[in-house]
């Protein structure tokens, strides 16, 4: 061997430590040349048995492939880190589509009904329920509604095959409640009714109420203001007002019915309150000294208020719905608008 | 109630604008739902009087008209159709504002100069009539102020009165309550007329129901003559809402209007015998009413007869037969009371609610009937010559008492929760025209009289405080916590958790009427109609029967929104069905189903791949499982253990094993579906929606679809879980493969695995499923991973494999099965 070769060796280490494009690449070239087993030791090994003329060069380049190749391949790895760094980089995409499942959307009439649930909680009041298919005794008689009452012309009935009729109102459920157990009594009834109302923007032929009782000692209507209005402001936002106005109901006396100041607006009058600033909500009442006679509540020991509101009523208003059908229409567009 | 103010004044002197009034009483309870104003004091515009009507030359519609306008003759060019000369028609001259804000001036119309205007009832505000110029009476002078005729501005308010104020439904009753609410002093108009011979007792009246008819009064008014009724008459009847007819009839519905007693005018020489009868209607009796309508009269319907006949449906509707004509000359007038509920009922039957029976059907004020008698007694004399036959026949057996009502000081204080004085409270009653008696310092006794019949109790008085008073000035009392032994509101409550989990699943609730068509029901399944409950006389026939199941309306939903190019969804209803049960009563409950379509569960590009049945099943079976888990209803399957409840399992629908009456199974492809059972109780169905339904959506798609009932869903809601101790040493799996036949079915494999585990089998996964050439027709490969670990020791390498292998022994001799190697 001479020391040409080890030039031309070097030459060659160099050419392929620099074309090596991986990190596995660059890896096999330092083994080829410099690895135990490498060209490199070989050339020293065999350096005691070359030319004494060609000795010192042999050592020196010997030396110099050394020295250079690990450089460069130090230099060159650096590279090749940096450059696969880069590819990756490259290929992350992180505006790419996320990836999620679908998050599913309460109805919005159970989204109001629950919300009610929870304001009226903090008050101490619990759920009750009564069966859609009622009584004429539960739904009308024992809320002073007798028969040839003219209030039951408002209130057009579905009547059934049995006698029994379909509730027109969730008011029943007091009377259940209370037949049930003794006074104090503090209940929310949340339910489907029913009237035959032709489905147009406004009616449907059956609809959500949430039906408020309150009886005990000394139960006035100054609470029954301060409740709604607690309930108004929970659920439509803390600066809604309240108003009352007197009404007439068969089973509440005396009997308001109340107007929220218009969400749209802020009482100023816009098309959704009719320019009046308030928008209808429902009645309520302190509870007739009657109803008290039916259910066997000592009406002179007892007073209570009660009151309804409708569901789909304040549904649209809070979300801004025009036509009560879109609610049971089940678009699926519509009902994930609203997911709250 | 359509009230004019002018009129309205005429009973008290209130001075506020229609605006401020009509607040004012929408917060005294008397709810006004709109205020129209009515005509101006129109300056410039007199009573014309047409001249000559001569055509248009260049138009032919137009008139010329020369018009007298009380200080000169103009020509003015008219449009209207009823121009004849000698009409008396509302003139406005050039320099007149009309109502409506548009200005006359002299004008060319198709040529012809015009210099002002003849004015149809709409011009002028006065109503929405414009088939033609307003026809004034031809008395007036030519020149009057039209102002003089038809009076100043007016405005009619509307007002919804609440069926417990009868009162309130007439301007009487109203202008007692005006006259409260501002300090008002109330006019009655004084009524005088002269009486002559004979008197009226040559009429024969005998009301043979007493209980039916209270009060009965009949005048006789002879020598009438049939004619309009005054100008001003038939204005205030048509801005309250009541075509004018002619003097007679109009002067009855002019007092029910301002008293509301509903009057009714017969002509006595068509009354058989001079006979008045008021008894119920025999069997098979036949009138025909003033609609010329033949009505069918049963005998719990009270009428008016002569000798012979029914005359009158008594308060809702006279007869044809003997009504007021043109010819008549002697008038019978009938002022009674009838009992509310005969009324109402009459009504109803017949389908005809009249301005008459909606009063009787409310009560009348037993008291007021003669003064109403009297009163349109007086407006015959005056204008239709009437002269009045001496005396009333009175049938007016029991009078009644005025009702006492005590009202305690204290109790209106602690009801209304304000602080009000004694005399405030006495001094609205008072202004109420309420007599108090009795006052001390703890309660006070108020007479009612007879035309507020619904002041019956103490709190009856007490509302007339509060609306009095004002409801505004009642304090909101500071809500406040209070709890009270609660009612059970377990089941509303997991009701609610139920839906949670169904959202937190992805899942959009949707909300179905109750009522559906009997057509949905039946294309859905037929076999179940025996047990639905269908609506009497029902408004549609899309909303005929109550629903006996959530599915049908389900795959409505899930179509409806596929035609409207929504190609994924996951839905689900928690909502009661109804039915007859076994003993043929009408039963409710609650249920909840689900349906799935298109790649709903799926993420990303997964979406793109076409929906498998497998898959739209094995998705909605996923989601059951999981809210399953969520209510703690034990999902798992390794057999329960001896004292474990099974929890959620499913059975193959057999045809042996008659399947639940509750479910729509007319719904599902046969094959395609399984009842779902809970703790050993099958509650629902779940599967797949056949093809032939499908289609009648067009939906092209595998649809997934469940229903069950809710109440076992959620029995287990309030569990407390228990912590258990967490394992201690590793657990070690191991995979096997299994060729096995497409008969045996996953559920045989893993509950063959679980029968002959050994204790320390810890789960057992099938992570890989497929099928290839080398596996085979007719065969698939399943594989599964198995996990083991010991309670009290880390298990070795030898140890998990002797029981791996003891496991694939015994499935290779007891099912046939190939433990595929490698
Ligand atoms: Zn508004």
């Amino acid at each position: 061997m001479k020391a040409a070769d080890i030039l031309a060796l070097k030459e060659s280490a160099l050419g392929e430590a620099r074309t090596a494009g991986t990190a596995e690449a660059l890896e096999q070239v330092r083994i080829k040349y410099l690895g135990r087993k490498g060209l490199l030791p070989e050339i020293m090994k065999g350096l005691k048995d070359a030319d004494v003329s060609e000795r010192p060069a042999m050592g020196r380049y010997a030396n110099e492939l050394k020295q250079e190749l690990a450089a460069l391949l130090e230099t060159r790895r650096a590279a090749v880190a940096t450059a696969s760094a880069d590819a990756a980089t490259e290929a992350f995409d992180p505006t790419l589509p996320g990836r999620w499942r679908a998050l599913g959307a309460r109805h919005p009439i159970s989204r109001i009904i629950e919300d009610a649930i929870r304001i009226f909680d903090n008050l101490g009041f619990t759920v009750a329920d009564g069966p859609d298919i009622e009584t004429e005794y539960h739904n009308f008689d024992a809320l002073n509604t007798p028969a040839g009452h003219p209030s039951r012309d408002t209130q057009d009935t579905f009547w059934l095959e049995s006698g029994q009729l379909l509730r027109t109102q969730t008011s029943p459920v007091q009377i259940r409640v209370m037949e049930s157990r003794p006074p104090p009594v503090r209940i929310i009834a949340p339910g489907r009714c029913y009237r035959r109302d032709t489905t147009d923007a406004t009616h449907s032929a059956n609809f959500h109420q949430i039906e408020g009782l309150y009886v005990d000692k000394c139960v006035s209507m100054a609470d029954l203001k301060g409740d709604i209005t607690c309930f108004a402001r929970r659920m439509m936002g803390a600066d809604v007002k309240v108003r009352f106005r007197p009404h007439f109901f068969p089973f509440t006396e005396p009997s308001v019915e109340y107007d929220f100041s218009c969400h749209v607006c802020g009482g100023k009058g816009c098309r959704v309150c009719k320019q009046s600033g308030w928008i209808e909500i429902s009645g309520a009442g302190m509870v007739n000294p009657k109803v008290f006679a039916k259910v066997g509540y000592d009406p002179e020991a007892v007073t209570g208020y009660a009151f309804g509101m409708g569901v789909e009523r304040i549904a649209m208003i809070r979300y801004g719905i025009h036509d009560i059908r879109l609610l049971y229409d089940n678009d699926k567009r519509f009902l994930e608008q609203l997911a709250q | 109630m359509k009230v004019s103010l002018n009129w309205l004044k005429d009973f008290v002197a209130v001075e506020a604008s229609p605006e401020s009034l009509a607040e004012r009483l929408t917060f005294a309870g008397l709810e006004v739902e709109g205020v129209t104003r009515i005509g101006s004091d129109f300056k410039d515009i007199v009573v014309g009087e047409v001249l000559s009507v001569n055509p248009h030359p260049n138009a032919d519609r137009l008139t010329l008209c020369d018009v007298a306008t009380g200080r000169e003759t103009v020509r003015v060019v008219c449009g209207a159709p009823n121009v004849h000369a000698g009409d008396k028609v509302p003139f406005a001259a050039i320099g007149a504002v009309l109502p409506n804000g548009m200005k006359i001036k002299s004008a060319k119309i198709r040529g012809e100069a015009s210099f002002g205007m003849l004015c149809a009832e709409d011009e002028l505000g006065l109503s929405e009539d414009h088939a033609g110029l307003m026809q004034l009476p031809r008395d007036i002078p030519a020149g009057t102020p039209l102002v003089d005729v038809v009076g100043g501005p007016d405005a009619v308010l509307t007002i919804e009165v609440t069926p417990n104020r009868p009162d309130c439904l007439s301007i009487l009753g109203i202008a007692r309550e005006v006259a409260a609410l501002y300090g008002l002093r109330l006019n009655l108009p004084s009524i005088q007329f002269p009486e002559t011979d004979p008197s009226a007792e040559g009429l024969k009246v005998a009301v043979e129901d007493a209980e039916g008819c209270p009060r009965y009064t009949a005048r006789i008014l002879k020598g009438v003559t049939i004619a309009p009724s005054p100008l001003a008459m038939r204005l205030r009847l048509t801005r309250c809402g009541i075509r004018p007819i002619n003097n007679i009839v109009d002067i009855t519905n002019y007092v029910m209007l301002e008293c509301g007693q509903p009057l009714h005018a017969f002509d006595l020489t068509l009354l058989k015998e001079s006979h008045i009868v008021v008894r119920r209607a025999r069997p098979n009796e036949t009138m025909a009413t003033l609609d010329a309508v033949e009505r069918k009269l049963t005998p719990d319907m009270l009428v008016i007869a002569d000798a012979q006949s029914p005359v009158a449906i008594a308060g809702v509707m006279g007869g044809v037969q003997s009504g007021i004509l043109d010819t008549t000359r002697d008038v019978v007038l009938e002022s009674a009371c009838f009992k509310p509920a005969l009324i109402r009922k009459t009504s109803k039957t017949l389908g005809l609610s009249t301005e008459s029976s909606y009063r009787f059907e409310r009560g009348v004020d037993i008291r007021g009937v003669d003064w109403a008698s009297r009163r349109a007694t007086a407006l015959m004399v005056a204008h239709a010559g009437a002269t009045v036959a001496k005396g009333v026949l009175d049938c007016f057996p029991v009078e009644p008492e005025e009702r006492s009502i005590v009202c305690r000081f204290d109790r209106v204080r602690d009801l209304l929760g304000i602080d009000i004085k004694n005399a405030e409270i006495t001094s609205l009653f008072e202004a109420l025209a309420l007599t108090v008696v009795d006052c001390d310092k703890k309660s006070c006794t108020v007479k009612a009289p007879t035309f507020r019949p619904d002041l019956e109790a103490e709190v009856d008085l007490i509302e007339e405080v509060a609306r009095m008073h004002g409801l505004d000035k009642i304090p909101a009392a500071a809500p406040h916590s209070r709890f009270v032994q609660g009612v059970n509101d377990a089941f509303i409550r997991a009701t609610i958790t139920c839906r949670d989990a169904l959202v937190g699943l992805g899942l959009t609730e949707i909300m179905n009427y109750s009522l559906v068509s009997e057509k949905l029901l039946v294309l859905c399944d037929a076999a179940r109609t025996g047990q639905r409950i269908a609506i009497p006389r029902p408004i549609s026939a899309d909303q005929a029967i109550l629903r006996d199941a959530l599915l049908p309306q389900m795959i409505e939903t899930l179509g409806r929104n596929r035609s409207r190019q929504i190609a994924e969804a996951a839905f689900f209803e928690i909502g009661r069905v109804f039915f007859r049960n076994d003993q043929k009563a009408y039963t409710e409950e609650e249920h909840v189903a689900i349906g799935l379509m298109g790649p709903a569960g799926r993420t990303g590009f997964e979406k793109r791949s076409a929906t498998a049945e497998a898959d739209s099943f094995l998705w909605l079976k996923g989601i059951l499982e999981a809210l399953c888990r969520k209510l703690f209803i034990r999902v798992d399957e390794r057999p329960a253990g001896r004292d474990q409840p099974s929890g959620l399992a499913f059975q193959e629908l057999t045809e042996a094993d008659p399947p639940p009456a509750l479910y729509d199974l007319g719904c599902f492809e046969k094959s395609r579906c399984t009842v779902i059972t809970l703790d050993g109780i099958s509650c629902g169905v779940v599967g797949l929606v056949r093809e032939t339904l499908r289609r009648e959506w067009r939906l092209a798609e595998p649809v997934a679809v469940l229903e069950m009932r809710l109440a076992p869903l959620l029995e287990r809601v309030t569990t407390v879980p228990a912590a258990e101790r967490l394992p201690v040493y590793p657990s070690v799996a191991r995979d096997m493969a299994l060729r096995v036949n497409n008969r045996i079915r996953h559920g045989d494999i893993v509950s063959a695995i679980w029968k002959i585990a050994p204790k320390e089998l810890t789960t057992v996964e099938l992570f890989d499923i497929f099928t290839s050439n080398e596996i085979g027709i007719g065969f698939k490969s399943m594989a599964y991973s198995l996990t083991y670990r010991s309670g009290d020791r880390t298990l070795t390498d030898d140890e998990v494999n002797r029981l791996h292998e003891s496991i694939k022994d015994r499935l290779r001799s007891e099912m046939s099965v190939e433990i595929r190697e490698g």
